[in-house]
């Protein structure tokens, strides 16, 4: 009897996923509720896009390396030209990921935009420009996320097709060298 | 091997083969003699060699944050190294681990699972910092503006213009959500409205480094506003102003005015001074 296929599939950093939807959580719940019991604007715009951002900069830097092995960078090369960097694990590592903490991950990032986006949808309606400031500031930062993310992983679909086209290569070329030298 | 018989399903390793694996990791970096520093402690749950990087032409020196400990001669290490045959955790773990530490982004993961937030934060927060020296105060770099801001960042920009707007809503006796909220979205939308003009003028700027420099250059004003709302005097308000609005302005100078043509240089610098006149004239006549 083979444990492992019997073992229940756990949070693997049960601490990453609780701060990854922590900051996500705590930025939708203030706004929501603040403007049930905080008058005061600017606490509000404060509060909330702090949290926002403190969440993106948690997912963008910790939880997307340890969750789902993937990080994504813009760095400007010696010829002044802006380039953007997106990294992956290798394939058995991406294999290795728990599966909770990705699905989780994915999970959370969709829903947060979402919510932010019926939430600026509620205060359009209500023509309240400020709070539409907010929101926007928000969905901004999620959705950059999102898009830096799922660029990660298309990225690392094509890294990981042109690596194994690389690897063949090589490796046709080693056995062909090889064969050579012993004639 | 089970090891490769374990790596063919998806499902996660449990703990007892993880650390098989480690045990002849350790083996043959022990043979190899890969270097003291990829010898690290058993892993937890989650192992660092999840933050194994698998493509070192992705990485970039700019990215080490401190120099490696380890000879830096590794750092060009090209794909092709990696041995092709076996998929096993060792091989790629082999190259990757010592891809790992010269790579800096990824590498620091092993010492950054330990101490997860703090080294990120404490790297961020020092990036913070010499961009601020490097943006607004002499120094023997502002010749050539395009090494400036080469380590860009929003946070600090984003600090300095909910500052300035706190402060202007907190001098403000009538009315204080409506001038944060002003102040915010006119810095805001000023900062990406200046940089499209340069770019729509054919100058060669990044979008995100300017952004970066622009809020930057906000921090006189913040001094001045601060410095504003601790004394009422209007004299004195407006010497300060004028004072701390020049030094902005000669802190973004270079960068926008070498980015565009000459013959375009007032096209592109004058609403830059047009948005710190503007929010000189806010800070003054706020009461």
């Amino acid at each position: 009897m083979d444990p492992n296929l019997h073992v229940q599939e756990n949070y693997a950093n049960p601490k990453t996923c609780f701060f990854h939807v922590l900051f996500k959580a705590a930025a939708l719940a203030f706004y929501i509720l603040s403007a049930l019991f905080i008058s005061n604007f600017v606490i509000i715009f404060v509060m909330t896009v702090l949290l926002a951002a403190l969440d993106f900069w948690v997912v963008k830097n910790v939880s997307g390396r340890i969750l789902v092995g993937l990080r994504w960078w813009n760095e400007i090369n010696d010829l002044g030209e802006s380039v953007w960097r997106f990294e992956c694990l290798d394939q058995e590592s991406l294999a290795r990921m728990n599966k909770k903490d990705s699905w989780l991950f994915w999970w959370t990032l969709y829903l947060t935009a979402v919510a932010w986006t019926v939430l600026g949808i509620f205060s359009l309606i209500r023509f309240q420009a400020d709070y539409l400031l907010v929101i926007g500031v928000c969905l901004t930062l999620s959705v950059a996320n999102i898009v830096g993310f799922t660029k990660c992983r298309k990225d690392a679909k094509k890294q990981i097709q042109a690596f194994a086209q690389q690897t063949i290569a090589s490796h046709v070329s080693s056995t062909i060298q090889s064969a050579f030298s012993v004639v | 091997m089970s090891n490769a018989h374990h790596h063919s399903d998806t499902v996660p390793l449990h703990a007892s083969s993880q650390s098989d694996i480690d045990e002849i990791e350790d083996l043959i970096f022990a043979s190899v003699q890969a270097g003291p520093a990829t010898v690290r402690p058993a892993p937890p749950v989650s192992p660092p060699r999840a933050q194994i990087p698998a493509f070192p032409s992705t990485f970039s020196p700019s990215y080490i944050p401190t120099p490696p400990p380890i000879a830096s001669s590794q750092k060009p290490m090209p794909v092709p190294a990696v041995p092709p045959p076996p998929p096993l955790p060792v091989s790629s773990a082999g190259s990757g681990i010592q891809n790992d530490i010269s790579a800096g982004g990824f590498g620091s993961a092993p010492s950054t699972l330990t101490e997860p937030v703090w080294d990120t934060v404490k790297r961020d927060l020092l990036r913070i910092v010499s961009n601020l020296k490097l943006v607004v105060f002499p120094n023997p770099f502002r010749d050539d503006p395009g090494k400036a801001l080469r380590d860009w960042d929003l946070w600090g920009p984003f600090f300095f213009i909910v500052f300035l707007g706190l402060v202007l809503s907190w001098s403000a006796s009538v009315k204080k959500s409506e001038v944060f909220a002003v102040a915010f979205a006119v810095l805001a939308a000023g900062a990406v409205i200046l940089t499209l003009n340069v770019l729509l003028l054919g100058g060669h700027i990044i979008f995100f480094q300017s952004l970066s420099l622009l809020g930057y250059c906000l921090f006189p004003l913040d001094v001045g506003a601060l410095i504003c709302l601790m004394k009422d005097n209007v004299v004195l308000k407006v010497i300060v102003v004028s004072v701390t609005l020049a030094w902005s302005s000669w802190a973004a100078y270079p960068f926008m005015s070498s980015a565009v043509n000459p013959r375009r240089k007032a096209l592109a610098l004058y609403p830059l001074f047009l948005m710190y006149v503007s929010v000189g004239f806010l800070i003054i006549a706020i009461d």
